[in-house]
């Protein structure tokens, strides 16, 4: 009967909760070894889906590379026996890039690839080029139809073109400078004069590395020649570096700094020749960060034969601080979060380099310990991500 | 995918003959407007030194004879110039502006300096005024350098500058003591066809008759402009252009300011 004394019916009671407990406590277990053995797989999924690619001295191995369009992941392992890099070019721009990957260990790169096909630079510049081919697919082809109103970029696009015109005028300024200290014979004022080339070139460094060819033949470091500092392909500004910070010697140096007036030359031309797509105009800055954080704030490999390597962080910094400017108006309105972040991680990296001067200059590479060189790496690290948030807040990446 | 795109856009508007403009496409033209008109103004700042320092020196006849040359510049590059509105005011304000006239203290800048050298000629007590010139050519230069130029600003500049030829030009009232105001229309014809050029490639795409008869009206303008031309590189005054010619200015003029009013619709910048 329903409304009999309770008490004869308590212990099945409790049992049954008990019985529900165990129940409730079993579910609650088989969901966590589920969630547990998903993340699981979400992680294998991960390196399931990594491409992997070997530098071999000579050549890549797959040198001939086909994905769907979206994020792939290509994992770099260098069997060289050099620091090397590993770029995906589009025409002669870089779409993304791996420096410095040591011999023996190997690097990710994570790339959102648009369909098209594209060029791989693989380990030494003398290599053979490989080929990516990127298939569209469904989600790639209604993210191209998705695409938001980009009027409002054409403000901020159109000024950094400017920037760069008046950047790159100011750099073959500077070069053409140093060329005739070069060719009058004059030591110390070519030593006095390679550092506001190099300030000029820092300040175009993220947009000019995009243009991987003729950037290699401004920038490129030893390493990537054979024969090091004693090959005859090795020029540009670290060949000129070499001879007067190194060497402190002009020989030789005469038919370098003519061609490095040609190619900052010719780096104008191609700079406003080639149009820079909206999502380009943050990602450029973010890679060139990282670069910093990753492997020029550590070692010091950028400047090693005049420590000019802070001079140089400066003007990267400078050339991350226009674009925000550039970009500020469309952020305040469509990600005004996303600022507070940057500005405040764009004053504490400012700040981690303005510590380093002395009676207002930048002290030389040598004498920053190693505590602050990852202070400096730490910075840079952060304001790249604090960057990285801009184009997806925008509309500019699906993918990330 | 473009192919598929492309067939979407002529499903959804069976009117579009022509591709919209990318706005992307307009990076490249506003950002050589730019270019242009910093330079430009670049070339402003150091003619107003000149032209100040002769000014304050007292020497007339230079002073009368850098005036025109030196503000042609400011002219050819109005539509950004004028975005400036208290500058545009001291910079190049007429007496018509002011209240109290000529001896108005907020008449400023070329034509006030313009009214003391050509209608009462003299350099006497302009110092102030020359320094002030120098000072606000110089804050432009400063402004226009920070900003980021509104491209429907940049395409709707055309017009405004043929705007500026009907109204103040053809009526030879803004220089009205000196009467050098072929140079002035020569800047603003100058500064309206650079926009044209710039945008040509995009124009071209979406009307090609239009630009045809843009280009037709302005070698008219232009051929009855270098009837005035005189040999070292300047204008005669505004007084010896006769009458058919003022006269057949107008057509032209009209017709170019009416059509370059289309050009940001044409562009996709309404």
């Amino acid at each position: 009967m329903p409304n009999q004394a309770p008490a004869p019916a308590s212990p099945p009671r409790a049992l049954r909760w008990a019985l529900a407990g165990s129940v409730i406590v079993m579910i609650a277990a088989g969901g966590l070894f589920y969630y547990a053995s998903q993340l699981a797989a979400a992680k294998r999924q991960v390196n399931h889906n990594e491409i992997a690619v070997i530098i071999h001295a000579h050549a890549c191995e797959p040198n001939a590379l086909t994905v769907p369009a979206g994020r792939a992941s290509f994992r770099i392992i260098n069997r060289s026996d050099r620091a090397v890099e590993w770029e995906i070019l589009d025409g002669v721009l870089v779409v993304e890039e791996r420096e410095n990957i040591a011999p023996g260990l190997s690097q990710v790169i994570n790339a959102n690839l648009l369909p098209g096909d594209y060029a791989i630079t693989c380990g030494l510049l003398s290599n053979p080029r490989g080929t990516l081919q990127v298939t569209p697919t469904a989600e790639s082809d209604a993210q191209a139809k998705a695409k938001p109103s980009m009027v409002a970029f054409i403000g901020p696009l159109s000024e950094f073109r400017v920037y760069l015109n008046s950047q790159s005028g100011a750099l073959i300024k500077a070069v053409s400078a140093l060329e005739q200290a070069i060719a009058a014979g004059d030591l110390s004022q070519a030593q006095a004069l390679y550092l506001p080339a190099r300030e000029a070139y820092q300040r175009l460094a993220p947009a000019a590395q995009r243009l991987a060819e003729l950037d290699n033949a401004i920038n490129a470091r030893a390493d990537y020649f054979e024969k090091r500092e004693q090959d005859p392909a090795f020029s540009g500004f670290h060949r000129l570096e070499y001879g007067l910070f190194a060497q402190h010697s002009l020989d030789g140096l005469a038919p370098i700094a003519q061609r490095l007036l040609s190619d900052v030359t010719a780096l104008k031309q191609q700079l406003l020749a080639q149009s820079l797509p909206p999502e380009q105009l943050v990602s450029i800055l973010v890679r060139n960060l990282n670069s910093l954080a990753d492997v020029r704030a550590a070692s010091g490999e950028e400047e090693r034969y005049s420590h000019l390597d802070l001079n140089g962080f400066a003007a990267n910094l400078a050339a991350t601080r226009k674009v925000v400017e550039l970009m500020r108006p469309l952020l305040t309105k469509s990600a005004a979060d996303l600022l507070p972040g940057i500005d405040s991680a764009i004053s504490a990296f400012a700040g981690q380099l303005d510590g380093l001067q002395v009676d207002g200059n930048y002290r030389t590479y040598d004498s920053v310990t190693a505590d602050q060189r990852q202070q400096i790496a730490d910075k840079a690290k952060a304001l790249a991500a604090a960057l990285d948030g801009i184009d997806p807040a925008l509309g500019l990446t699906g993918l990330k | 995918m473009k192919k598929s795109s492309l067939a979407l856009l002529l499903t959804l508007s069976p009117l579009a003959a022509f591709a919209a403009t990318a706005p992307l496409d307009l990076v490249g033209p506003v950002s050589d407007y730019k270019i242009y008109v910093t330079d430009k103004i670049d070339e402003l700042v150091t003619q107003t030194q000149a032209f100040t320092d002769a000014v304050k020196k007292g020497d007339l006849a230079t002073a009368k004879k850098l005036y025109a040359p030196t503000r042609v510049h400011y002219e050819s590059v109005e539509p950004i110039a004028e975005l400036f509105s208290d500058l545009d005011a001291s910079i190049d304000s007429r007496v018509d502006d002011h209240e109290k006239g000529v001896k108005a203290e907020d008449f400023t800048g070329f034509h006030r300096l313009e009214y003391s050298l050509f209608a009462e000629n003299s350099t006497q007590g302009l110092d102030a005024l020359a320094d002030g010139l120098n000072k606000d050519v110089k804050d432009l230069q400063t402004r226009v350098a920070g900003l980021t130029f509104p491209p429907e600003k940049v395409v709707g500049g055309a017009a405004a500058l043929l705007e500026e030829v009907a109204a103040t030009k053809i009526s030879g009232e803004e220089d009205r003591y000196s009467h050098t105001d072929l140079y002035d229309f020569q800047g603003n014809i100058d500064g309206a066809k650079k926009i044209v050029d710039l945008f040509r490639g995009q124009i071209e795409q979406q009307d090609k008759a239009f630009l045809a008869k843009v280009d037709k009206n302005f070698a008219t303008v232009d051929s009855i402009l270098a009837k005035y031309k005189t040999a070292d590189g300047g204008f005669e005054t505004y007084d010896k252009v006769k009458e058919n010619d003022r006269k057949a200015l107008v057509g032209p003029v009209n017709t170019l300011a009416e059509d370059l009013s289309t050009l940001r619709g044409k562009l996709g910048l309404n």
